[in-house]
């Protein structure tokens, strides 16, 4: 019961964590981190690119003071590159080594089949955790006093990785064939995070606790400008915050996230602004818009967005 | 609390949204972490345990927002003090109360309102909400009044609202069940005591708490029925004959035809990517070794190409299908959206090709243009055909399957059978789905019979489902 009443009070006390640490954030997401710690459940984070998902997992491995263990997913991703893969160039030399061994080791046995007993005691070391290379995934699970694991882009991987994943975000064991199952010496804390390229599958969500992370509303926006970057003036950060927000309304190939703000904001400040203008936004604006027909799009608009902006309260 | 929650997932499965077991599991954990105090907090945490999408975060808001709108009693002044004031004078006034009265108020804990209705409370230790009501009513505490009516409704099993006519029924059983005779009998006996005020007081009170059963039972049919009438109707309309929908419907039945494109190329998408690897190539395999004489630490696979299949999908426009046509074009539409390789035709008379219409123009604009350019003429299937071979028939080949639309009917003149004859020859598959029942088919100038012989497949198709498994077989041995 004491936990009950303790509940929103830690969830705050996360959100103050994250805080100190510049990752600025909402009560909705400082939840998630408080569920997905006592769960002990996998978090899967989607929302439109840019809007930090990589970074709260950054920052719940600072805030948690544990190593952050990234794998970032592509097509053709397999369980070598996640997992585990093989020394072979120790098992080669390994083999060599024997190779010489192999007359002093078989001194004395009579017949083919005693040394074939003897050589047997050795298939299990060559086939053994010292061969094994860990990769991210196994990394994570031997992190002895745990980790965060980070499966970056999880939407881009192939479905069978994504169906080779549901034993480790369900158990926190992977299976060997060689070896057998290999258990979490601490569970890891896991997040996923998907740009909804394809749509992940049912067993994977049913896995996971689920955060979407929109775009941030104009007030969460300009505190994380201020901790960001702080050089910014007032006046300055609430107009190109609006300024921002209000291109988010138009019909983009691609809207400005958060990250572009703080990129844009930089610039600005490396420019002396002190407030915007229609030349200023023209000239800064391929800092915020990545494709060339959104910038030619927005052209007639900026006069507006940029007068809407200086008189937004 | 756990039935609480349970009526709540089936809330949430009415909206559309999709919980397992295994999620209804978690969100009792949650609810024991994060405990009931906090409603934002607790709003939060569960929506991450159980909406999985941004559809279902959507949705999950609005039916949560409904179901724990706890907000009805406090909508009612805070009638307590005034109460308690006029229970005291009461008390006062009528010496027997008078002993009633006053563990109430310091709060004993023996029973809340112990019996001062002339009730039976907790007799034998049975808890009877029953004598406990007037009390309720007179102390107006709103936190005990809802947990009441809460009980009442749990007992009434009103989590089993379907029908508006159920209503009233509903309400006069959580009104009996959170003890309705006991406090009949109370306003009766002070009637008779002579306690005029007092009956008074309570009657109206009754009324009261009457109109706040009804709102709630009200709410709660609204919450477990809002989506399932939409269901019923998409189920509906799934299996209306194309032609007999309502213009009306066309919404509705457009977001069907998208679900069903999308979910068709998911599991087509699947498919293709099983046989991206392939077996061993050996050769490839020594060569890469060489420098470990021989030894393979290399493994090097055939890769498979991956297929991508064509589908050209010509259809019939002209006015003896027109209706079927705008759903068919809306499908194809679709399919093109999110497959790419998708070719499309439209023709009455004479043939056109419509990829790039689609591709520019938003759906509306795009089947108007289609209709208005291409529709609405006689049928000429000879002349299409003519079209068809010199437009695409060189870019056939043997991964396309060609998908025909429409009833064969071409007003008496020549099919041109011999050139889906070589349409055939070279596609991997020709399809034919027409709208009419085969009953029909080589009836009238339906050229069914000249044409089937050139066709590896045709059917019926006529309703949203049957578009489904057709296009599904389609996909299925397309890669």
């Amino acid at each position: 019961m004491s936990n009950e009443r303790n509940a929103p009070a830690e969830i705050e006390a996360v959100r103050k964590g994250f805080e100190t640490r510049g990752y600025i954030c909402n009560a909705h997401i400082a939840t998630s981190i408080f569920l997905a710690e006592r769960l002990q459940k996998p978090l899967l984070v989607e929302g439109p690119p840019g809007v930090g998902k990589t970074e709260l997992a950054k920052a719940t491995a600072e805030l948690l003071g544990k190593p952050l263990i990234r794998l970032q997913c592509y097509e053709g991703l397999d369980e070598a590159k996640a997992l585990y893969e093989w020394k072979y160039g120790k098992q080669l030399l390994y083999t060599q080594v024997l190779k010489e061994k192999l007359g002093d080791l078989m001194a004395g046995a009579k017949g083919l089949k005693e040394s074939m007993t003897r050589l047997h005691d050795f298939d299990d070391t060559f086939f053994s955790e010292e061969f094994l290379e860990p990769r991210p995934l196994l990394k994570a699970l031997w992190q002895p006093g745990g980790a965060v694991l980070l499966i970056d882009e999880i939407d881009k991987s192939d479905d069978e990785f994504e169906a080779f994943l549901l034993e480790l975000l369900s158990d926190y064991q992977i299976s060997v064939p060689e070896l057998g199952t290999i258990k979490a010496r601490t569970t890891p804390i896991v997040f996923l995070t998907s740009n909804n390229t394809r749509e992940i599958g049912d067993a994977l969500k049913r896995r996971c606790l689920h955060l979407y992370i929109p775009f941030p509303d104009t007030d969460l926006e300009q505190r994380i400008i201020r901790s960001r970057v702080p050089e910014v003036e007032e006046e300055l950060r609430r107009q190109l915050v609006a300024f921002v927000q209000g291109l988010r309304t138009l019909d983009l190939k691609k809207l400005p996230a958060v990250s572009e703000t703080i990129d844009w904001a930089r610039t600005l400040v490396l420019l002396h602004a002190r407030e915007l203008d229609a030349d200023l936004v023209r000239n800064t604006l391929n800092v915020l818009l990545k494709f060339q027909d959104d910038i030619d799009n927005v052209d007639g608009e900026i006069n507006a967005l940029v007068t809407k902006a200086v008189q937004a309260r | 609390m756990t039935e609480v929650l349970g009526d709540f997932i089936r809330a949430l499965r009415s909206a559309d949204v999709r919980v397992s077991t295994s999620e209804s599991i978690d969100a009792g954990r949650v609810v024991g972490l994060v405990g009931l105090d906090d409603r934002m907090t607790l709003r939060d945490a569960l929506a991450q345990v159980l909406a999985k999408s941004e559809d279902e975060k959507a949705a999950f808001e609005e039916t949560f927002d409904a179901f724990f709108a706890f907000d009805q009693f406090k909508s009612r002044p805070p009638a307590a003090n005034d109460d308690r004031a006029d229970a005291a004078e009461t008390a006062e006034a009528e010496g027997g109360e008078g002993e009633d009265g006053s563990p109430q108020q310091s709060g004993s804990p023996s029973a809340p309102g112990s019996g001062g209705m002339g009730g039976e409370p907790g007799e034998g230790g049975e808890p009877s909400p029953a004598a406990d009501l007037a009390a309720l009513l007179e102390r107006g505490d709103q936190a005990e009044l809802q947990m009441a009516l809460a009980e009442g409704a749990r007992q009434a099993q009103l989590n089993r609202i379907r029908l508006f006519t159920q209503r009233g029924m509903f309400t006069r059983r959580i009104m009996e069940l959170m003890g309705l005779d006991g406090l009949n009998e109370e306003i009766e006996r002070r009637e008779r005591d002579g306690n005029v005020a007092g009956a008074e007081r309570l009657a109206e009170a009754r009324e009261g708490l009457r109109g706040q059963v009804r709102d709630y039972v009200e709410k709660q049919l609204e919450i477990f029925t809002a989506n399932s009438g939409r269901q019923l109707r998409e189920e509906v309309l799934a299996q209306v004959r194309l032609s007999n929908i309502d213009r009306s419907d066309m919404r509705i039945m457009r977001e069907l035809v998208r679900k069903m494109a999308k979910r068709l190329i998911a599991l087509h998408s699947r498919r293709k990517k099983v046989s991206r690897r392939g077996v061993l190539d050996v050769r490839r395999t020594i060569r890469a070794n060489i420098e470990f004489d021989g030894l393979m630490f290399h493994t090097v696979w055939k890769r498979t190409k991956i297929d991508r299949p064509k589908v050209m999908a010509v259809c019939d426009v002209s006015g003896s299908v027109a209706q079927v046509a705008r759903f068919l074009l809306m499908f194809l539409y679709s399919l093109q959206e999110v497959l790419p390789g998708v070719r499309s035709f439209a023709f009455s008379g004479r043939l056109g090709e419509t990829t790039s219409l689609f591709e520019r123009e938003k759906l509306e604009e795009a089947l108007v243009e289609v209709l208005r350019e291409h529709g609405g003429g006689s049928t000429d299937y000879g002349q299409s055909f003519m079209d068809f071979e010199e437009i695409a028939l060189d870019d056939i080949d043997h991964r396309t399957t060609v998908l025909i639309l429409g009833d064969a009917r071409s007003n008496y003149g020549d099919p041109r059978g011999d050139i889906l004859k070589k349409i055939h020859a070279r596609a991997r598959r020709v399809v034919w789905l027409n709208p009419e029942p085969r009953t029909m088919w080589n009836s009238g100038d339906s050229e069914m019979r000249k044409l089937q012989p050139y066709c590896d497949k045709a059917v019926t198709c006529a309703s949203l489902k049957d578009l489904e498994r057709v296009v599904s077989e389609l996909l299925r041995s397309a890669v």
